[in-house]
């Protein structure tokens, strides 16, 4: 007797059908084999099946089974294949019928439940393009999945109730279809109301939310660069219907979805820590899986004591940063995924961190701060568009003078102006691969950023005083059509761009 | 080797500068790289200081070195990080001249990475001296004997910033020995580089207003025009059209500040100060050091 269930596989983003057969005969000694190149967690699911089968007062039956994952040529991962490889034996057993229209995906329990697993979303998306009808995943899976629309969710307890259902004793609601609710951004740590200071930091953080550009902070222990960047979490615009589900499909793929969870509404806003590898940041495994920077796509990546990041590390940052996508090659497959992030670094002026700070000594030598510097290279300072010091604050001022502080917007009036803003961008840029400022290349930049007389004057003079190399000379266009965009200004105008140059990179040195 | 021999001066010789060899403990020879003219001997004014210099102290050596440097003054200093790189620096962009005593053989560049402003010294025919031969490494006690020789060239030493306990005091207490003036710069007590400065002044140096005090002490205070130090030669109306512009020069006139604490106190959102800011820096009205503004 032949079965055959169907389910996919995931190659990065995209996804594989997947026939499971399964093969039940009657000849030949009593046995379980998989075949389909299989890896070690589907080898195990054959422990987890029997278990969960016999434990869910089926018989499993003494006979020869057979299980092929088809095609048989690609490498296939995980536990999800559990639930479809019971099924197909189930059936040899309770002689149902098994919907061709169809997709499985479950991992099981010793006890015959299923476990949220990851990829659901994948597979919902992939069933709707190919026009499967029905999807079968885990309950704890279920809402993952049921925010693809015009597929029929089904959200299995356990096998116990999946082998009913399809004998047609018992039937199982599907879970609704639920339009995603975006709710913007995610609850941030701290209010911008709550930072006292720092009007400068603030403004440029504002101006990097607008454009999306990246952003790098300098400023001695303290002094609040880590929450400026956590309060930057929260003026960030909301993910749209498109960017939400890639950002939940990226999310399932890497497993991150927690159970019960559904889609990801909030933009990511992901802080590894220094000691990261390579392989963390940027993706990889046998199978590829996300890093760190494309689980932060569409949102922000925050690299808190970037210089203290292995270089290596730091630099492998260079092409995602300016592509928005990465290929991960291995001699088996090779994966691209997504990975357009705002990069959000923060960084000390010197080892002992106190060169910039009004009181406090510091105690490098010059040689030392350089080496501190040189960590990261040029090339990828030069890709970040707006840096700014984050002074030390005196806390006595604020606690004396409780009008001191000058900027106590809310974030959430922030929010409301920078989203207005992106959309303004979203505007300009409908028939173009690209949605915000920072994007933008070097055709873009003639095309969309007219600079006023005056403004074009300012730039050219501000490239000799301070020799801006050919990209930083972009990138102050780039800055300033943002700062003109808040301004609500057309064209950019001579202090859109004078505003702009505060942004530049200093050197900070004793010269 | 010939070449050696050629660039040292022993002390019997008539080249080896006569103020030097007054003091009790004179080298025995001197090594040098550059071209030897008894004059830069003349007249020289020590500058020395902290390695842990602040912008302030930055500011004050490269505003009075390089106006004694163009009145004619050679800068000796020690070519150590900080105070004295800045010295030798603002005496060789003034277009004076400068002498820097190193602390090692006279072959060997101390810090390395200096070896760029080294350069400078020679090219613009300044000197560098050492009483040590060849590649003799730096050591504790060979900076303290280097002071010596710092203070023994110089009429007079200023000292701009130093901590306590800082070498600038060895070379201040050397040339106070040798019957040498001694000049300090008065720096904020709040300062961590400031103890050495005001003990200086307790125990009698003079105190330095400006680079005129000091060319006044050499005879020379009529070759040079009258400058105020730092103060704006800014005629409201000419290029500062601006009121918030303006504003922001008549609060960097008083200090300097961040560019929060301008906001602050001209109660302007950083975004129109920022850009008003940019302009003032393109004119050149005001500049950025570490952060924060000053006027220019």
């Amino acid at each position: 007797m032949l079965f055959k269930v169907q389910s996919i596989a995931n190659s990065g983003m995209e996804a594989l059908g997947v026939d499971i057969e399964v093969s039940v005969s009657s000849r030949g000694l009593p046995g379980f084999d998989i075949v389909g190149l299989p890896d070690k967690a589907v080898q195990e699911s054959k422990e987890r099946v029997r278990a969960a089968i016999g434990n869910s007062k089926i018989e499993f039956p003494q006979r020869k089974i057979t299980v092929n994952l088809a095609p048989a040529d690609i490498p296939k991962e995980g536990s999800l294949y559990d639930l479809p490889i019971a099924v197909g034996i189930m059936a040899s057993v309770l002689q149902y019928e098994i919907p061709k229209d169809s997709l499985f995906l479950g991992e099981l329990s010793l006890d015959g439940t299923l476990r949220h697993t990851k990829g659901a979303v994948l597979m919902a998306l992939f069933a709707k393009e190919q026009g499967f009808c029905n999807v079968f995943v885990p309950a704890e899976s279920a809402n993952e999945a049921a925010i693809v629309q015009g597929v029929n969710v089904y959200g299995i307890e356990n096998l116990e109730q999946i082998a009913s259902f399809l004998l047609g004793n018992q039937k199982i609601k599907k879970v609704a279809y639920s339009a995603p609710l975006l709710t913007g951004a995610a609850d941030a740590e701290f209010d911008m109301a709550e930072v006292l200071g720092q009007e400068t930091a603030k403004r440029a953080i504002e101006i990097a939310a607008a454009g999306g550009h990246n952003i790098l902070m300098i400023g001695s222990p303290g002094s609040g660069k880590t929450m400026l960047a956590r309060a930057l979490a929260g003026i960030l615009p909301k993910l749209n219907e498109e960017e939400s589900l890639e950002v939940t499909k990226l999310y399932s793929i890497a497993g991150n979805i927690p159970p019960r969870g559904s889609l990801i509404t909030a933009r990511p806003f992901r802080a590894p820590h220094h000691s990261v590898s390579l392989i963390g940041l940027i993706g990889g495994g046998q199978k590829p899986q996300p890093g760190e920077v494309s689980l932060a796509h569409r949102g922000v990546l925050f690299l808190d004591e970037f210089n203290e990041f292995p270089r290596s590390v730091l630099e492998s940052l260079r092409q995602p940063v300016e592509d928005g996508m990465l290929t991960i090659a291995r001699s088996r497959q090779r994966v691209t995924y997504p990975c357009r992030f705002m990069l959000v670094a923060s960084c000390n002026p010197c080892p002992c961190g106190y060169l910039t700070h009004p009181k406090k000594a510091c105690v490098c030598t010059p040689r030392e701060v350089k080496k501190y510097k040189k960590r990261a290279s040029g090339p990828l300072l030069d890709r970040i568009d707006l840096h700014i010091e984050v002074p030390e604050v005196d806390i006595q001022e604020f606690q004396d003078n409780q009008k001191a502080s000058l900027s106590k917007e809310s974030s959430f009036a922030m929010r409301e102006r920078i989203e207005k803003v992106r959309k303004m961008q979203e505007v300009r840029f409908a028939g173009e691969p690209i949605h915000a400022n920072a994007e933008m290349k070097n055709s873009h930049i003639k095309k969309y950023s007219l600079l006023s007389k005056e403004a074009e004057q300012i730039l050219s003079r501000a490239a000799l005083l301070y020799q801006l190399s050919a990209r930083s000379f972009m990138k102050m266009i780039k800055i300033a059509r943002t700062i003109a965009d808040l301004a609500g200004a057309e064209h950019i105008e001579k202090s859109h761009m004078a505003e702009a140059l505060q942004y530049r990179p200093k050197a900070y040195e004793f010269d | 080797m010939l070449t050696e021999e050629k660039n040292v001066v022993k002390k019997e010789n008539s080249r080896y500068p006569s103020l030097l060899g007054d003091i009790s403990d004179a080298p025995k020879q001197l090594y040098y790289k550059g071209t030897w003219n008894l004059e830069l001997f003349d007249t020289c004014l020590a500058v020395v200081g902290t390695r842990r210099m602040t912008s302030y102290g930055k500011r004050m050596t490269e505003d009075i070195v390089s106006k004694v440097a163009r009145a004619g003054i050679t800068i000796v200093s020690g070519f150590m990080y900080g105070i004295d790189a800045v010295a030798h620096k603002a005496a060789v962009s003034a277009g004076g001249k400068t002498i820097a005593v190193m602390p090692c053989g006279i072959d060997i560049v101390h810090p390395e990475y200096q070896a760029d402003l080294y350069q400078e010294i020679l090219d613009t025919g300044g000197l560098v001296l050492s009483e040590y031969e060849g590649t003799h490494p730096p050591a504790n006690w060979t900076f303290p004997r280097r002071n010596r020789i710092v203070a023994g060239l110089s009429q007079a030493t200023l000292v701009v910033e130093a901590g306590e306990g800082s070498g600038a005091l060895i070379t201040a207490n050397l040339a106070k020995k040798y019957g040498r003036k001694v000049f300090a710069v008065p720096n904020p007590l709040t300062s961590a580089v400031s103890q050495g400065v005001t003990q200086l002044l307790r125990e009698g140096a003079t105190v330095v207003g400006g680079a005129e005090d000091i060319l006044q002490y050499y005879g020379l205070r009529d070759r040079v025009p009258k400058l105020s130090l730092g103060a704006p030669k800014l005629s409201l109306g000419t290029g500062v059209q601006d009121e918030l512009e303006q504003n922001i020069v008549e609060q960097l006139e008083k200090q300097s500040l961040h560019v929060d604490e301008l906001a602050r106190r001209l109660e302007v959102l950083p975004a129109k100060l920022g850009a008003a800011i940019s302009m003032l820096q393109l004119e050149g009205y005001i500049k950025e050091e570490q952060g924060r503004y000053y006027v220019n």
